[in-house]
């Protein structure tokens, strides 16, 4: 547990589908920033670190972006761990804090690709990818977790109404957040009629590409603004290459520490209050909570058409990225952790969920042939 | 276009690979040789009906296939083979396809 770094404030740009004339990647992440820093109150000579990921920074790098911020820094990281990089920067921000290397220390993330942009880093995510899928025409990660989700609803005989209720559950949390770019209501009717796009992924299964960016600012517990309570890190786990890519794919690397994090947290599935899974696909969302060991039973079907269906948990909070928007792969894991600081600070506001003191975080990513490499998770508790 | 896969095989524990490793996952030498697996059979199918960027795509189907003494790919399939199907596979630059094995 970290005892002298916490979560202390946290900020975000606009979220929009295309990117307009002037709007970069170093734009958003800048109003990112600057929303973070007056969140948490803190002035920007007084920051000494910054960790940073995005598909769209190049040619700059961390350094570049340091240097366009005016930020003269002592600790700097720049990850390239895609769905799972803002669970390791956590990692590495709470660290550097806690052993004094640097506070406070910007955590930031974002992209701004447009979707054309995002179609060729999909077509090049890895040589394997480049190689050997592309030239399939195989459609970037979708066409990964068709194959994918097709083989969890053998496994666990889900239907497609069953990913439809996460969808619709997360649309009524979007509706409630004034930066998801979708917030009308979704119907299980609208859902199953949706376009198919990679069968069995439709329309509303497959997560929409958005530019933006998200930032937090960890430092001591001290730091954090009168009147409001830090957000303590109890336990943080990371994976990668779980399985050599062996595997079926329905487990993630969450599997490898699941038990381990749970005893370093000193909590139990039932002591969260609200969760942040990372949703690039509704399949991937199942696959981790039941590595989580908070699907009893391993029954995804029951628990997609029960605790998802009917609203009985709170997941994805802010309308997850299926309904918020995933700004590249980087910044979805970042949007989780902010929604999940907002939810223990109570500063949620009409989605807010009543009396929340713990949550657990999740990130998930980097396909490297036949699913993703990286996973994260975190359980996040306020302090009192 | 050539017939079969091309995989990597660990001479030390006979492990096949695709893609290309630079050790072996299992027994960690990095000495492989190259093999080729013929067959396979499907598992599972998608037809990547929309790609982001495309505004004139013709649908394709992709298949993940469990090779013959050999790993699980991801391959183009060229008919209508469904899963349980064995199909022969080939190669078209790098990329793996496939589809049904005609009958004897």
């Amino acid at each position: 547990m970290f005892m002298n770094a916490a979560i202390i404030g946290v900020g975000q740009s606009v979220y929009v589908r295309r990117p307009q004339p002037g709007q970069s990647t170093h734009t958003f992440i800048r109003d990112a920033v600057v929303a973070a820093l007056q969140d948490a109150q803190i002035d920007a000579s007084e920051i000494q670190g910054m960790a940073v990921t995005s598909f769209s920074l190049a040619p700059d790098t961390a350094v570049d972006l340091a240097w366009r911020l005016g930020l003269s820094l002592r600790w700097l990281l720049q990850d390239t761990n895609g769905g799972s990089s803002a669970m390791n920067m956590l990692g590495h921000a709470l660290r550097g804090v806690e052993t004094g290397a640097a506070s406070p220390i910007l955590v930031v993330a974002g992209d701004a690709t447009g979707l054309g942009g995002y179609a060729k880093i999909a077509a090049n995510y890895n040589v394997a990818t480049r190689e050997h899928l592309a030239p399939l025409g195989h459609g970037g990660p979708n066409g990964v977790y068709s194959l994918v989700t097709t083989r969890q609803m053998n496994k666990y005989r889900l239907k497609k109404s069953d990913y439809g209720h996460m969808a619709i559950a997360q649309r009524a949390w979007a509706a409630k957040n004034p930066f998801a770019v979708y917030r009308e209501p979704l119907t299980m009717e609208e859902y199953l009629a949706a376009p198919m796009v990679a069968d069995p992924l439709t329309r509303y299964d497959c997560v929409p590409v958005v530019a933006g960016a998200q930032a937090i600012v960890i430092a001591h517990p001290d730091r954090c603004p009168r009147g409001r309570a830090p957000v303590r890190v109890r336990a943080i786990r990371n994976s990668f290459n779980y399985d050599n890519q062996e595997g079926d794919g329905l487990q993630t690397g969450i599997s490898t520490f699941a038990e381990e994090l749970w005893q370093a947290a000193g909590a139990r599935p039932a002591d969260i209050d609200v969760a942040s899974i990372y949703d690039d696909y509704p399949a991937m969302v199942l696959a981790q909570l039941n590595d989580l060991g908070m699907i009893p039973d391993h029954d995804l079907a029951s628990y997609a058409r029960r605790e998802i269906g009917e609203r009985r948990v709170p997941i994805n909070t802010w309308g997850g990225m299926m309904s918020a928007g995933q700004p590249g792969g980087p910044a979805g894991g970042l949007n989780g952790i902010s929604e999940a600081v907002l939810q223990l600070q109570q500063r949620a506001g009409e989605r807010q969920v009543k009396g929340a003191r713990r949550a657990v975080t999740t990130g998930y990513g980097m396909t490297l042939y036949r699913y993703g490499g990286t996973a994260a998770a975190a359980i996040l508790e306020r302090m009192e | 276009m050539s017939t079969g896969v091309g995989i990597w095989r660990c001479r030390t524990c006979g492990t096949g690979y695709f893609p290309e490793r630079l050790l072996c996952s299992r027994c960690h030498t990095h000495d492989f040789m190259p093999d080729r697996v013929a067959e396979g059979v499907v598992e599972e199918v998608t037809v990547i009906r929309h790609v982001l960027g495309q505004t004139d795509w013709a649908p394709r189907r992709l298949a993940s296939v469990r090779t013959v003494n050999g790993p699980r790919i991801t391959v183009g399939l060229r008919d209508e083979s469904g899963p349980g199907t064995l199909i022969e596979l080939f190669e078209e630059g790098n990329a793996p396809f496939g589809a049904a094995k005609p009958a004897p």
